[in-house]
This record gives C-alpha cells, structure tokens and sequence, in this order.
C-alpha cells in the first residue's frame, strides 16, 4: 500500500516532454491529476520508475481556438470544466460529463487528458466527447499526429497512444446555435459512482429548429471501450425531432451496445438501461438546442 | 416528559467538536514513539490451504527487519470472541482458511522494509477445497474448516416459546415468507490499527482503535501470557466502530506480540482492503418466517428459520445467531415463537456483530411481512402494529421485560410527522410511502465472558482547588458521543455546569467499561457516572452542613450554586477564607449564593482529595433456557420510521426522498446526539438497503474491497429527515435514559422496502434494493399479470 519508488521529471516543454518519454520508454509514466496512476502504484499494480509531470509546461491547462475548433487542454480539471462558460451547445456535453465524475476532491484533481488516455469504459468525460467528435491531438518524436477519438480507444486501459507520445490537446468543433447535448448517467448512488451505464447525445437542428441535422449519440459501460452509436445517429439524420424518432434511435444504441454481465450488473439490464437513457439524453439535448 | 433537569436533555458542545473540526485530535495514526517500529502482516492468497512450509530466512536476514513471527514462535493459545467458541489461532497453524488469513508478522525499521520483509516470506501452500456459502458449506462430504465443529456448523438454536401448534390452530391467516440480506462492511472512517509499548519494567501499553479496552486488555493478557494488571490498553479518538472493532484484532495481537520480542514500540495498521479482508462486520442471513395472524390482524404464531453465513472463524457468531431469533420477540405481543439457527463457516472473512447486531435482517423479513399482511387483510399497516404492540410492562414470551416501551408514541409521531394518512394508498405510480418499527437492547445484560464483574466502573475526582471535576471513565468515545454525555450526566448529578467538567476516558487504568457495544454506554456508564457524581455531591454538602451548622437536607447544589433552604444562614466566614486564598485574583464569587466551588473547597481542606465513585451491572436478567442470556438488557429502545421514495420504473432506480423517523431513548442527555444516532442509523442502514454488498469472486477473494466499488451512502445519497425524539422515562436508566443508537437501525430497511413496494407493488425479499434488481421484479410482475 506505500508507492514503490520512482523518480519524477518536471519538464517545461512538450519538447523536454517528449525527450524524458523517449529516454525511458515504458518505464515512464505521465501524471496529470493522479487519481487513477496513484491508487494503481499503491496497488501494485503499476510500478513505473520515472513519472512525468506536466504542470511545468504551458498552455495544457485552457481552453484554445483554432481554425473554427476548440481546443481542450489536457490538463483542465474535470471541476473548471465543469464550469466552463465555453462550452455551449452541444460542446456542453462534456462539462455534464465532467459535472459526474467522482466528487467534488476528485474532480478538483483529475484531468480530461488523464481521463481521455485511462480508457476506462465508463469514463465520464470519455462519453461525452465521442459526441462530440473530440480528435486527439498527440505529440510525438515523429512530429504531431491526430486521431479521431473512437479510434484513439482500443480496449479497457488501452489507446493508441505510443508510449513516446503525450496527448496535447484534445479538438472539438465549435459550438453551433441550435445544438444542444444531454448526459445520463445510471449508478447505484449519487456520486462517487463508476457508471452501470452512461450515455451522451447532442444534436445540431437546422435552422427550422424541427429538423435534426446531425445527431450523435455514445454509450459508456457496454463495451470494451466508449463507443458511439452509429444506428443511433442514422436513425436520427434528417429526421423531425421528438419522441419518436429518440425512441427509435434509443432502439438502435440498444442494438449497437455489446454489453457483458459483470458483478455490477448483467447485459441484459444494461441493455434496457441504454435504451431509457439514450431516449433521456437526446431529450435533454433536443431541449438545450432549443434553448430550454 | 423528564424531570427538571439543567444539563441533561439539551444541546450542549461536544467536548471533542473543537479538536475534531481543527484536526488537532490525537488518532492513533498520528501517535510516534522513541525507536518505533512498523509491522506488516502476510495472509493468505488460499481461500483454504494446508500450509506444508514457511521459510523466513530471506526476510529475517534483510537490514532493517527486527522480527517475524509466524506459527512456530507465537503461542499456539486458541483465542476468539467468546469463550465458548475459542477456534482463532494467533497465526495459522498448518492451514489458512480464508483468502486473508494471518500467516507471519513482521517488524522493521520503517513501513516499506516491512512490506519487502513480507515478500520475502516463502510460503509453501498446498490449496485444499473449499466453501464459500452455505449450501456448499452443509452439503454432504463438504470441506470441513474446523475438526472441532463438524458439519461447518458454529452454533445452532432451536427454541421455542408458547406452543406454536396452537398459535397456527387460532391464526385466520398463515404466511410464509423468506428474506436474504448481503454480507456487509463497517465501513467506518479509520481502520484499525495499534501501537504496543513493552517497557523495561514489563508493562506492555497497548495503544488501539478499538471500541472495547477492557476485552483487548483481556484477550492481549491471554494470549501473552502477562497478568491483566500489567496490559493496559488506551484508546485515542476513533473513526468509528459499528462492531467490527468490539474485539481484539491481529494489529492488536502482533503489535503486543512484536514489541515483547523487539522491546520496541510496534505499530500496526490496516490498509482499506485489509478492513475488508478482515470483516467480524454483518453476516449474511438467510430467514424463513412462517406467521400466523387472526382476521382482525392479532400475530398468533412465529416460526422462523434462519441461515448465518459466517465465515471461517465464530468472531461473535453464536450471540448473532441468538440474536437473529430472540429480537423478534418484541415489540409485538407473540405469543409463541419457534426458532432455528444455525451458523455456518465459510472460507471466507469472519463475520461478526454490526449495528443492531443480529437483528437487523430479521426486522426487515418481519416487517415487511407484516405490511403483506396488512395488505391481504385490507388494514392500514400501522393499524396493524398498533393492535399488537406492546405497552410500557409486558413481558415477551421470551423474558425481555420492557420497563418503558413508547412504540405507541413512536408509531402515532411517525404518522403525524409524514402526514401518512393524506398520503397512503393515495400516491401515483413510482411514488410510495412505507413504514416499520422496531427495538433493540439498551446494553447487553451479560458479559461476553461469564463473570460478575461490574460493567462499568467510574470515579470522578473534586479537583483540589474546588472549582472543577474531573470524571474517569474506561468507557469508549468511538464517536458516537459517550464523553459528552457522561460529562453531562456528571454535570447534572452533582449540580454544576457542564463547563466545570473534565473527563478522561478510554484507558483501562481509570476502571472496568465493557466498551462501546450493544448500545451500552449511556445507560450503564451513566449509572456508574450518576453515582459518583452523586456521592461526591452528598460529601460535598454533608461537610458542608458541618461547617455551616445546618441539617444536610436543608442544602442542594444546582447549577453551580449551593441553594440552602428555609432561613438565610451567614456563610460569610467561608466566602472570607476563600477570598484571603485568591488574594489578588479575578474573578472571585461575589453575591448572596454560596457558590459549587467556595463549598467544594471548603470540603476539600477539611476531608482531603473528595473521590466518588461509581459502579453499575445489570440486575439477574432473563429466563432459564438455554441460550436466555442473548437479548436479555436493563431496558429495550425502540423506533419507527416512514420512508417516502420515488421508483424509476423504467430503470429500477429507487431515490429515498424522505425519511420521519421516531426513537423513544427514554430521556436524552444530549438532544443534538441523539437525533445524530437517528441520522446516522437511517444512512447506514440506507446503504444497506440499497447499495452495500461485499462481494466474492469464485476463489474466495473479495471483489469490492475499497470504498470506491463498497457503496455506502454520501450526503447526496441521504433524504431529508426528520427526527422525533420520544422520552417515555426508563425506570432502570440514569435520568430515564436509554438506548439509540443501535435500535434506530431497525425500522429503516423494511420502511423503504414497504415503500417501494407501494410505489411498485412489487415485493423485493433480497438486499440490496438496485436498479437492477427492481426493474427486474416490475417485468416479472407485467409477466405474471
């Protein structure tokens, strides 16, 4: 239960960043929050010899503008995001998310980067921004890369990040008028929960304020890694908003989901569960599109 | 109701609020001593395995290590909880028996050579099968886990009261109905964890979070072989017992061990999963109660089975196992009653006692049958309880005797406090209210070993200047609150401000306390507190008399004043010799009342140090039977509670809006802790209700062992609340108090299963209450409709 011993690199640069990774391969480790790297080491379940600190270089820590997106910096808490007045409309779907994470401490310390590169697959901010679109924006000896995120996620734990590699930044579009997000969340209690199942949707409406012009909904908790629902969206493209068409789109993420029975729960539960939340989540969307 | 009282019955300060709200108060983790060593333990991976080699070589030969222990170098002297079921040995003896057992200490320089020293232990297992519930554990040619016990029984109970042939021959209306609970975990904040002190005179002091000094005292002295008058065990603050620490644990035990070895300090702790590994928290019951009730709803007849599944070693099995069965004898009038218990090893942690130990699960079974009851009868559920309560002198067929019993008051403020009649049977789908009552002992009537000694011992000493006293207690402040109230009890006796009070507690030098178990202290400390208080109030004002020249009676204290009746007498010269004393000092009692101080000073230079003391054991309780003893109390609280709750019927989830609980504590000391009792109770058994669940994979090892996947409830998680405080005056309490905080418990889990069940109209007979679950148990019932 005491951390094995390690030692800790502060670089000042994503370029000293990169070098320290470079130097020590897999025996490195970058820490953001902790809140995950901590409680493994004291497990033993990880044991890096070099941890890396990121709280030295600049610029991790806002929200940015590039080209007509957002970008989100890694190190943001999952409390300033959950506050942050820049993400409106369907971006808000990740300051729900991040609203649900943990507890008030927890959320005080862990980051959207560490959230996004732990992979787990009920991660409350990993959902959210499948919605979203969110490419991963990664640095690495070979110059930057970026990755749609639900190709970034392979498996419970697991990205495709190189162990050479950090997540600088993580890029969202816009926010647009007349798009709006939803979040649920389904845990036995109020906080301090892992989701049993969670989903996010958003919608974009054209400017008929009727008329879904995009749609996207993800699921958390039924499968390996978040995923997003691809029956979902096309049974929402182009549709008329309302209960008719979230219920059937709640039928198609029901369909898409691969959940397994655990000891928090079985597949077939889960299964129904996707459904109620997925119809939940797009009528909050549809209703934060609307402005209401 | 209550008498005029000036401390007792308000809402005073606690005493350790302030140090506690600044972290200045002293836990044991926060305890360093001179030279200190830190110890670790190795347990068992094997759920059960014959140990065929233990090689310490490595871990004895790395710097820093300063001493390991396993079997081969400890006593072999079997220890345990009660006498009767002595089946625990310090460290396994050729065979672990669950995934946690003790195997080998050590002790180190410092935590992290413990931890290497630990993996250098080379221990040779050859894994042996095993039983993890209880049908595996009592199916023929099961692995047995004791020699002594066979058929992996710990106890079994059968007993029955009244003819419960003739119970059934008389009932309109027979039930049958069957309950499983989960095994659970204390979840308090601070595990336990010791540090003993082996001096050079041979006096082993052992610091420890415990809820019970004395028993540790008792156990260490056993298992040491040390005279009990050289063990003494203090216990600093503590986060928290609810049972699980009302033993000797193996910190206890090897820190003694170690530091004898050693002649060093020897701290041990317990990590988070440790707690979990470790467990003597609530079993898991399986219970059969089959009822009989007449048309106009009177109980005729009990008969009721039940399963334990404890474990690998007794811990407080057996009184669990009589618990389960007596505590369903009241608060209702039963006639006859049969009972049968048994309680079964499994490989894995021991269970033991938790808050409302025993009777819990049996409540939540009886109660929620009893709504079913109501239901097919077409009566209000608190009808139903109303017509067969018992009152203020009943006997139950089992000999507990209530001396006080407000249930009626209880079950008619629970009603009025939720507005239960504009709201039963009258709310919309997913909305329910449910209700349930309940009793529990107000301490224990026997020791758990046999003896006669005194519960509780209690000397409270007149400081010398006169001004203040200071009360010594071995009782167990764990955070429920016990110092306060005895400060307060004392305040009252003597008739003098809580503020003139110190106390000093939880340290087997200041006398005998049982400790913080069965919901003991207030009443039986508080007599022990009332006693001395009141002998050194009655020296006070006998030398008093003397010296004024007036008859004793004439003469009272009351808030820190000396009131003297009839005539004015001149205590002039006094208040003079006083004054001459303090020369030059603030602050001085002026005015035309002798003042508690002045008196007390004026005592103290004619007898001497003014000592009182006190002692308390409960009079010859209970029956003859076998097994009387278990449920036998001076006094018995009870309680009702009414849950409101709103059923997600598409997902199954259950939100608890609110919660109207009545307590009949006999009189309260502190107000503002007994309404803590009532909230902490209701969360705890909440989380009972609807979340808490250790769960094992199929090897024996246990899945959720952090607070993380071990759900207990947040703040968020809580209703809203509503306490009502009954005081129907307990002839054998101190003031008329008597318990709350165990009996509390009792109503809240079948007040939200009888809520959910009129939100739903389903009837969930297995805990805890999950989305899951519940949303099942709607698709059957549309199936079946």
């Amino acid at each position: 239960m005491l951390l094995p011993r390690f030692s800790y690199h502060q670089p000042a640069s994503v370029a000293e960043a990169l070098e320290v990774l470079g130097q020590h391969g897999d025996q490195a480790a970058i820490i953001a929050g902790g809140t995950d790297l901590l409680v493994n080491m004291k497990h033993g379940k990880l044991a890096p010899r070099h941890l890396v600190g990121l709280e030295g270089i600049d610029g991790l820590e806002e929200i940015g503008a590039d080209n007509g997106s957002l970008v989100v910096g890694p190190r943001l808490t999952a409390s300033a995001l959950a506050a942050s007045g820049e993400l409106s409309g369907a971006a808000q779907a990740l300051a729900l998310g991040a609203a649900s994470l943990g507890s008030p401490q927890v959320r005080n310390r862990a980051t959207v980067g560490g959230n996004v590169c732990t992979a787990r697959p009920a991660a409350d901010m990993c959902v959210p921004l499948l919605v979203l679109g969110a490419k991963a924006l990664l640095a690495g000896p070979d110059g930057p890369r970026e990755l749609p995120l639900d190709e970034f996620f392979l498996g419970p734990g697991q990205t495709a990040k190189k162990p050479g590699e950090l997540l600088t930044g993580l890029s969202l579009p816009r926010p647009a008028e007349g798009s709006g997000a939803g979040y649920e969340k389904l845990g036995l209690r109020k906080a301090l929960e892992i989701a049993l199942v969670n989903v996010a949707a958003a919608i974009w409406l054209e400017p008929d304020g009727k008329t879904i012009k995009q749609a996207k909904v993800a699921l958390g908790a039924v499968a390996p890694v978040p995923m997003l629902s691809p029956g979902a969206e096309a049974a929402l493209t182009g549709q008329t908003a309302g209960e008719e068409a979230f219920a059937q789109a709640a039928e198609a993420a029901a369909t898409d989901a691969k959940p397994i029975s655990d000891h928090r729960g079985s597949a077939q539960y889960r299964r129904e569960v996707v459904q109620v939340l997925t119809r939940r989540a797009l009528g909050q969307a549809w209703q934060a599109a609307l402005g209401q | 109701m209550g008498g005029d009282y000036t401390v007792v019955g308000s809402r005073a300060r606690r005493l350790d609020g302030p140090e506690k709200v600044t972290g200045k108060a002293v836990y044991l983790d926060d305890m360093q001593f001179k030279g200190m060593l830190h110890g670790a333990i190795l347990q068992s991976p094997h759920a059960h395995a014959r140990i065929k080699s233990i090689d310490t070589s490595a871990a004895e030969a790395l710097p820093g290590v300063k001493a390991v222990l396993t079997a081969g170098n400890v006593p072999d002297t079997k220890y345990g909880v009660s006498p009767a079921r002595y089946d625990e040995n310090i460290l396994a003896i050729d065979r672990v028996r669950y995934v946690g057992d003790e195997v080998a200490a050590v002790a180190a320089v410092d935590l992290e050579t413990a931890h290497q020293a630990l993996e250098l232990i080379k221990v040779e297992y050859e894994p042996l099968p095993f039983v993890l519930d209880i049908d595996q554990a009592t199916a023929e040619g099961a692995p047995q886990l004791h020699q002594e016990y066979l058929g992996n029984l710990t106890a079994e109970v059968h007993q029955e009261f009244g003819e419960v042939a003739r119970g059934f021959a008389e009932s309109d209306l027979i039930r049958t109905d069957t309950f499983v609970n989960k095994r659970q975990d204390g979840g308090f904040i601070e595990p336990p964890r010791s540090v003993a002190v082996h001096d050079l005179s041979g006096n082993l002091t052992l610091y420890s979070s415990t809820q019970v000094p004395h028993y540790v005292q008792r156990t260490i002295a056993m298992l040491t072989g040390l005279s009990v008058g050289k063990v003494r065990v203090v216990k600093p603050y503590v986060g928290g017992g609810f049972g699980p620490k009302a033993s000797a644990s193996p910190c206890d035990i090897l820190s003694s061990l170690l530091s004898m070895k050693t002649g060093r300090p020897v701290k041990i702790a317990m990590s988070r999963e440790q707690v979990f590994l470790h467990c003597r928290a609530r079993h898991q019951f399986k219970h059969v109660m089959k009822t009989g009730y007449t048309k106009d709803g009177i109980i005729k007849a009990l008969e009721h089975t039940c399963y334990l599944e404890g474990g690998a070693y007794s811990s407080f099995g057996i009184a669990t196992v009589y618990y389960a069965g007596s505590l369903l004898a009241a608060p209702y009038r039963l006639p006859h009653m049969k009972y049968d218990g048994y309680r079964v090893y499994t490989n894995k942690p021991a269970c033991g006692a938790q808050r409302g130990h025993g009777g819990v699960a049996a409540r939540a079974c009886f109660e929620q049958q009893m709504d079913l009851v109501a239901e097919e009868l077409g009566m209000d559920p608190i009808e139903l309880r109303l017509k067969n309560i018992m009152e203020t002198g009943d006997v139950s067929c089992n000999d507990l005797s209530m001396s006080s019993l407000g249930m009626k008051e209880c079950l008619e403020a629970v009603q009025g406090g939720s507005d239960w009649n504009a709201k039963k049977g009258k709310l919309p789908p997913g909305k329910g209210i449910g209700m349930a009552a309940g009793f529990f002992v107000s301490g224990a009537g026997y020791p758990i070993y046999r003896s006669e000694t005194f519960h509780c011992t209690v000397t409270i000493k007149v400081q010398e200047d006169g001004g203040t006293v200071l009360v010594k207690t071995a009782a167990a402040e764990i955070g429920q609150g016990s110092d306060t109230t005895m400060a307060m009890i004392a305040a009252e006796a003597i008739g003098i401000p809580l503020e003139a009070v110190r106390l000093v507690s939880g340290d087997t030098d200041y006398g005998i306390d049982l400790g913080a178990y069965s919901s003991r202290t207030t009443l039986m400390t508080g007599h022990a507190t009332r006693e001395a208080g009141e002998q050194v109030k009655e020296m006070i004002l006998t030398a008093l008399a003397g010296e004024l020249g007036v008859e004793r009676e004439r003469l009272d204290i009351k808030d820190g004043v000396v009131e003297i009746k009839g005539e004015a007498v001149d205590f002039g010269p006094l208040r003079t010799k006083y004054l001459k004393e303090h020369r030059g000092w603030g602050g001085m009692p002026s005015g035309d009342k002798l003042t508690f101080t002045e008196a007390a000073r004026m005592a103290y230079l004619k007898l001497g140090t003014i000592v009182g003391t006190g002692k308390y054991k409960p009079p010859v309780l209970g029956g003859k039977f076998k097994g009387a003893a278990v449920g036998t109390s001076p006094a018995y609280g009870c309680s009702a509670q009414v849950a409101e709750v709103t059923v997600d019927l598409e997902t199954g989830q259950v939100t608890v809006d609110n919660i109207t609980d009545a307590h009949d504590c006999g009189q309260a000391i502190n107000l503002t802790s007994v309404e803590a009792q009532m909230e902490g109770s209701v969360s705890m058994g909440l989380g009972e209700a609807m979340f808490e669940e250790v769960k094992f994979d199929d090897q024996g090892r246990v899945l959720n062992p952090s607070l993380g996947e071990y759900h207990i409830p947040t703040v968020l998680d809580m209703p809203r609340m509503r306490c009502i405080v009954v005081e129907s005056g307990e002839p054998n309490g101190p003031f008329g108090a008597k318990e709350v905080g165990e009996g509390a418990i009792m109503p809240t889990i079948p007040a939200i299963l009888n809520a959910v069940h009129d939100a739903t109209g389903v009837t969930i007979t297995e805990l805890p209450i999950t989305p899951e679950r519940v949303l099942m148990a709607l698709k059957q019932k549309k199936r079946d409709e």
